[in-house]
């Protein structure tokens, strides 16, 4: 049997949730007009699939057992959560619930679901921005790199032998170009990266080649390129981290979530009883 | 934790544990009295390994009962054998996996690799001293290495049988056989059986390689391949699979052996990959050039190839050809079948040797004579099958009739298949075509290649392959790149495995079974032979110590005890290689690099 590509695989997946939610919806309707209770269904059915969705994250902490691929459950994971934020429609009253426990569950089944889509964004579209940066950097390394380059311009400088231009590029690093190779990037710029600082080093230093001599501009050359690596990293830096960052805050929630879950659901057991 | 404290082992040494430590001097003086080895000059050995060294340490005498396996199709050898008396038979045909005995490897249950899983030592390359040594202090040398070589023996069940109904060749005492295997680290090409009770020495290939510096002994097995497995090499390539027995003969008898560069190729692989690819292309071996007539149809039998076509100034890379691939059939077919007033079709494409290439060149006339009327018109390239209809254009319609016959239930069905194309493969773009021949990267069997389109970095696939060595990850996710192509630096498992060559103790070879290069570290003398010798440097050394952390350092010298270390394909982990398995985004892949085809589906499957 031929592998479907994902495009395909896409499709049926989205197929299949579709379906899913249709029948949920019927099975709710049919409910309704009877007029049994569907919250114990709906809040069941949640409670289930946030438990499954749940298990993703174990699975990904047990690599060796052949539980199947990760990349399988990954689409699971994908394909449920869109069913459950369908099914937490059908089980809510208001989007935000109306206690003090139940509003901040609702809260946090929002967050997890909005970091959810956003990751799922975020895992398609920031790789294909971070490949088309120059340097496949390792997270772990990038501190290293950003020493590599701080030291390289270091050596530039004291290098220079034209006895005009030091004075000029010598400011000119102090001021600028020190600052920017030793110090990690603004808070601004990891959550919104962008050539702001880029560009504006690169035309200041642009500017100072008419106060240079040949080699003077050669040197300013070299730092001008510096200044693109190190940009590049941490624009690495910024979109990795981000990377990260969302899979932590997805799962932190996720377990507030799963506990919050539990919690209400004996509560409203009890309540029942 | 006493990190300080050393543990007093000894350091493994060549020759420490020879492949059978029963062989004595009496066994030895006996082999030197016969041939081959009463005439090979003991001078053409250096004296650090002299002849009867080789025979007492890289040999053993190897009795088999009639009906045992000696040699299984498909098998990674690493030994070739010496009929010293009895007889055995190669069988032609090819056997089923289950007469053959074949069986999967063995695999940690669930149990066992949970319990790895939670049993972390916490100790960066932690080993037990078994892992470390055959030699513990307590222990004395008893020949371990038969554990690696040695299996149960397998017999061929009703062999006599077997014998009557398929082709088989015999050979007898003096007759020496799996040197090609051996030799060219490739996979044995046909089974063979013990007849009667027979004795054989085995020889391991780091002494097969240096018995082969007496130029004699080097003729001979030349002569040898020639003589007896020449033919059956003709047989297995699919575009001869119809010729009958006398023009297979015809063939064999005209074919000439022709290798190009250096066997040891990752010698020059690290300098010449650095070189602009106009430069590269330039520096290696050309075996055919385009523009020439062809006079030679070239079967790869083993190495690599790249197709060059002029573009503008310099050459550019069209497909890479490896082994089982041919060259040349093209414009032969074309030239063959041509009417007498069209000109000669010349090479389209230049051939080179890209690191090494062993080749067999079957001359125009016997090609045209014995090969091409036996070759199915559907197997030829087009502009030769379409001659060739055209000039039978009157037979067509009888032809049709046949093909309907042949598609009926039951009737040839079993030849009715076309064979995929054996000439080469290539991709649509040129550069990635490049990038992969340039780095030699067709030589992966199990390349682990990244897709940074959909990678997100998040370090799962080493976090993964670190929890399945005991925290020891066997690769850093970083390699070369070309485009949204990533090929890690991790063991390809190479269909031409150069770290094997010159470890002296054989700790390193391919699994039978899997083809999966491993390391068998009780033995691994940390020479770092096999680090040095893999053009890619996916094999490292390192230290090792016992699991509170103290470090084994050799009883001898004092010196830490290093072994190499790298990706195992988590062969014994019932879920396969973590870090496949491991990645949440389909990024990740194990990919047969020496076909085009896999790689080209993998990028289909996410265009």
């Amino acid at each position: 049997m031929p592998i479907p590509s994902f495009r395909q695989r896409r499709r049926i997946a989205i197929g299949l949730t579709l379906s899913a939610l249709v029948v949920m919806f019927g099975i709710v309707w049919i409910q309704t007009v009877r007029l049994a209770d569907v919250a114990v269904l709906t809040g069941g059915t949640l409670l289930c699939c946030v438990l499954l969705l749940a298990l993703f994250g174990m699975r990904r902490r047990i690599p060796i057992l052949p539980l199947g691929n990760v990349s399988t459950w990954t689409q699971v994971h994908i394909y449920m959560g869109f069913f459950t934020a369908g099914v937490y429609w059908m089980h809510v009253p208001n989007l935000i619930g109306n206690g003090i426990f139940e509003c901040t569950l609702s809260i946090i089944f929002l967050l997890v679901t909005g970091s959810g889509f956003y990751g799922l964004y975020a895992s398609r579209a920031l790789p294909k921005r971070l490949t088309a940066v120059e340097g496949q950097h390792r997270f772990e390394r990038l501190d290293w790199h950003r020493g590599q380059i701080a030291d390289h311009a270091r050596n530039l400088l004291e290098e220079l032998s034209v006895h005009i231009g030091i004075p000029v590029l010598g400011s000119f690093y102090k001021e600028h170009l020190n600052p920017f190779f030793n110090s990690r990037p603004s808070l601004t710029y990891v959550l919104v990266p962008n050539d702001g600082r880029r560009r504006k080093l690169l035309s200041e230093l642009k500017d100072l080649e008419r106060y240079l001599e040949n080699e003077g501009r050669r040197t300013a050359d070299k730092f001008a390129a510096l200044v693109r690596r190190r940009d590049d990293l941490d624009y690495q830096f910024a979109l990795q981290l981000r990377l990260r960052l969302w899979v932590t805050f997805h799962s932190i929630l996720t377990f507030a979530l799963v506990t919050g879950g539990l919690v209400h659901s004996l509560l409203i057991f009890d309540f029942l009883r | 934790m006493e990190a300080e404290e050393a543990i007093a082992v000894r350091r493994p040494t060549r020759w420490n544990e020879p492949m059978d430590a029963s062989m004595d001097d009496a066994e030895v003086l006996w082999l030197r009295s016969r041939e081959p080895f009463a005439s090979l000059e003991a001078k053409s050995f250096p004296s650090s390994i002299p002849l009867e060294g080789i025979l007492r340490n890289d040999c053993r005498i190897k009795r088999c009962e009639p009906g045992e396996i000696i040699a299984r199709e498909g098998d990674y050898g690493h030994s070739a054998f010496l009929v010293l008396a009895g007889s055995t038979k190669v069988i032609v045909e090819s056997l089923a996996p289950k007469q053959l005995g074949r069986s999967s490897s063995e695999k940690l249950s669930w149990f066992q690799a949970a319990r790895q899983y939670l049993n972390h030592s916490g100790v960066r390359e932690a080993r037990s001293p078994k892992e470390v040594t055959t030699t513990t202090g307590s222990q004395s040398s008893r020949g371990s290495i038969r554990q690696i070589d040695d299996r149960p023996a397998i017999f061929l069940q009703d062999f006599n049988v077997v014998l009557k109904n398929q082709a088989s060749v015999e050979l007898g005492p003096g007759e020496l056989f799996g040197e090609v295997a051996a030799m060219y680290r490739s996979p044995r090409t046909a089974t063979v059986i013990a007849v009667t009770e027979a004795t054989l020495l085995e020889i391991r290939w780091q002494g097969l390689r240096i018995l082969r510096r007496d130029k004699r002994f080097a003729t001979s097995l030349d002569e040898h391949y020639r003589t007896h497995w020449l033919n059956i090499h003709l047989r297995e390539v699919p575009l001869l699979r119809y010729l009958p027995e006398a023009s297979l003969q015809r063939v064999a008898e005209a074919t000439q052996m022709r290798s190009f560069g250096r066997l040891e190729w990752n010698a020059d692989y690290k300098r010449t990959r650095k070189l602009p690819i106009a430069e590269q292309i330039e520096s290696e071996p050309i075996v055919c050039e385009a523009g020439r007539v062809p006079t030679e149809l070239v079967l790869i039998r083993s190495g690599f190839g790249r197709l060059t076509q002029p573009h503008g100034a310099e050459h550019r890379t069209t497909a890479y050809l490896g082994k089982g691939h041919i060259f040349g059939l093209e414009e032969l077919s074309y030239n063959s079948v041509r009417p007498a007033n069209t000109p000669l079709l010349t090479l389209q494409n230049t051939l080179r040797a890209v690191g090494f290439l062993d080749t067999l060149f079957i001359p125009a006339e016997t090609f045209a004579d014995e090969i091409l009327p036996h070759v199915r018109r559907t197997e030829l390239p087009k502009n030769a099958a379409s001659l060739l209809l055209q000039s039978t254009e009157e037979r067509a319609g009888n032809e049709a009739n046949q093909r309907q016959l042949a598609r009926q239930p039951g009737v040839a069905a079993s030849d009715n298949h076309e064979i995929d194309s054996e000439t080469g493969t290539a991709f649509q773009q040129t550069g990635l075509l490049e990038f992969i021949v340039q780095n030699r990267l067709n030589n992966g069997r199990q390349a682990m290649v990244i897709d940074l389109h959909r990678c997100t970095r998040c370090n799962d696939c080493v976090k993964a392959c670190s929890d399945a060595h005991d925290g020891n990850s066997r690769f850093a996710r970083q390699g070369l790149s070309h485009g949204r192509l990533q090929v890690v630096e991790a063991c390809m498992h190479c269909s031409d495995p150069v770290c094997m060559i010159g470890c002296p103790t054989g700790s390193i070879l391919r699994d039978k079974e899997s083809g999966v290069v491993e390391i068998h570290e009780p033995i691994c003398v940390g020479c770092g032979t096999c680090a040095t010798a893999c053009p890619y440097e996916n094999i490292r050394m390192t230290e090792v110590f016992d699991r509170q952390g103290r470090p084994y350092r050799d009883v001898a010298t004092g010196l830490p005890i290093v072994k190499a270390t790298k990706c195992d394909m988590c062969s014994k982990l019932p879920s396969g290689p973590a870090c496949t398995t491991a990645c949440p985004h389909d990024a990740i892949a194990r990919i047969d690099l020496t076909n085009s085809k896999p790689l080209q589906e993998w990028f289909d499957l996410r265009s």
